[in-house]
């Protein structure tokens, strides 16, 4: 038992060696913070088909969905599930446009708390933002590769009731988001994966559209 | 002639076999044998609002496992139906839902939902609370076999 615990020890201490020596060529947390946000700063519009993930512990399974999303400065977001099912919504400024196969649906985001998180969530996310907003996580940043990674506690009661943390990958040489995963508390976790991202490049007005 | 009518025929017939299985697999409700899968969109509608989300269940043994989380993958509740017991057992809750009397409702409803879902139907109506549970049946890509009705 003592020999387990002086060979975990062993470990801990060799991987902490090896984390000092990397970060030694690595950028720090705060420089990291301050690239992405110089570059949120600069973002005015991304778009990006996506592969949402969502591993289901009670059966052991998996659902894939896929669609296509849309983001405009500063308060303009469009996510449309296109497989296996449809479903799109649509965010501008303060309403939400949501519809399915059988519904259709305008709500007001300053009435709807869970929907002003929802979309909050969704949108600081995808941009970046959320690595700012020190009220409601927590947030440790490291490089890995290729990639920043992000980990954000949720500080807020509604946030700490759905989530167990959320982790965003930032792709370094696009400085933006590639991978959302969301860690959820009943042990279900979601990955949104990010592809064909197309930063700053003109959006049909038509997206945001709510009739 | 009658080659080609013949061959006409055969063609037709195997169509309308693609056809009827296509339509066989987009019935799945209920998992009807080990390991069987169904995987739906449903909407549950109350007096004054709605949800709607996915719902995919699991067949093991006399139990049926599932879970109901919306589109972007947010979980509301997974439980389990011991269908020879013909019981419901609710594992976690969305804690904005974890309440005793919604629980309890819950719990009811869901045993409906499943003798209902069992019998091929997709609609269960709670009139006492006014509550409608509608289930469609999806097709998952990767042509996985749901071994299911």
């Amino acid at each position: 038992m003592r020999g387990a615990r002086q060979i975990w020890w062993l470990l801990v201490v060799a991987f902490v060696m090896t984390s000092t020596a990397v970060s030694g060529q690595q950028m720090s947390e705060e420089q990291i913070r301050q690239r992405i946000g110089e570059n949120v700063k600069t973002m005015r519009s991304v778009q990006a088909d996506f592969v949402q993930t969502k591993h289901l512990r009670i059966l052991d399974d998996e659902m894939v969905s896929k669609g296509e999303m849309s983001y405009e400065q500063a308060d303009k977001l469009r996510w449309e599930y296109k497989t296996p099912y449809t479903y799109t919504f649509i965010l501008n400024k303060d309403k939400v446009y949501l519809k399915n196969e059988r519904k259709s649906d305008v709500i007001d985001v300053n009435q709807n708390k869970v929907f002003k998180e929802i979309a909050r969530i969704m949108m600081d996310s995808v941009v970046g933002n959320s690595l700012n907003d020190g009220k409601t996580f927590k947030t440790q940043i490291g490089e890995e590769g290729s990639e920043w990674v992000a980990t954000l506690q949720p500080q807020k009661k509604d946030m700490k009731q759905l989530f167990q943390k959320i982790v965003l990958h930032f792709d370094k040489s696009q400085v933006c988001v590639s991978r959302v995963e969301l860690y959820e508390k009943n042990g279900d976790k979601t990955t949104i994966e990010l592809k064909n991202i197309k930063i700053n490049e003109a959006v049909s007005p038509g997206k945001f559209t709510i009739d | 002639m009658r080659p080609s009518v013949q061959g006409s025929s055969l063609l037709i017939s195997l169509v309308l076999l693609i056809i009827s299985a296509v339509g066989v697999r987009a019935q799945v409700v209920f998992p009807q044998e080990e390991g069987g899968k169904a995987t739906m969109k449903c909407i549950i509608e109350m007096p004054k609002a709605y949800v709607s989300g996915l719902c995919i269940l699991r067949r093991e043994g006399e139990t049926v496992k599932g879970s109901i989380f919306n589109e972007f993958g947010i979980s509301a509740m997974d439980f389990t139906y011991r269908i020879d017991k013909d019981k419901v057992k609710l594992h976690t809750v969305v804690k904005m839902m974890d309440k005793w009397y919604i629980r309890r409702t819950l719990k009811a409803d869901l045993r409906e939902v499943m003798k209902e879902l069992r019998r091929g139907g997709r609609r269960y109506e709670n009139k006492r609370n006014r509550i409608t549970y509608t289930f469609d049946p999806i097709e998952r890509g990767g042509g996985e076999s749901d071994g299911s009705r």
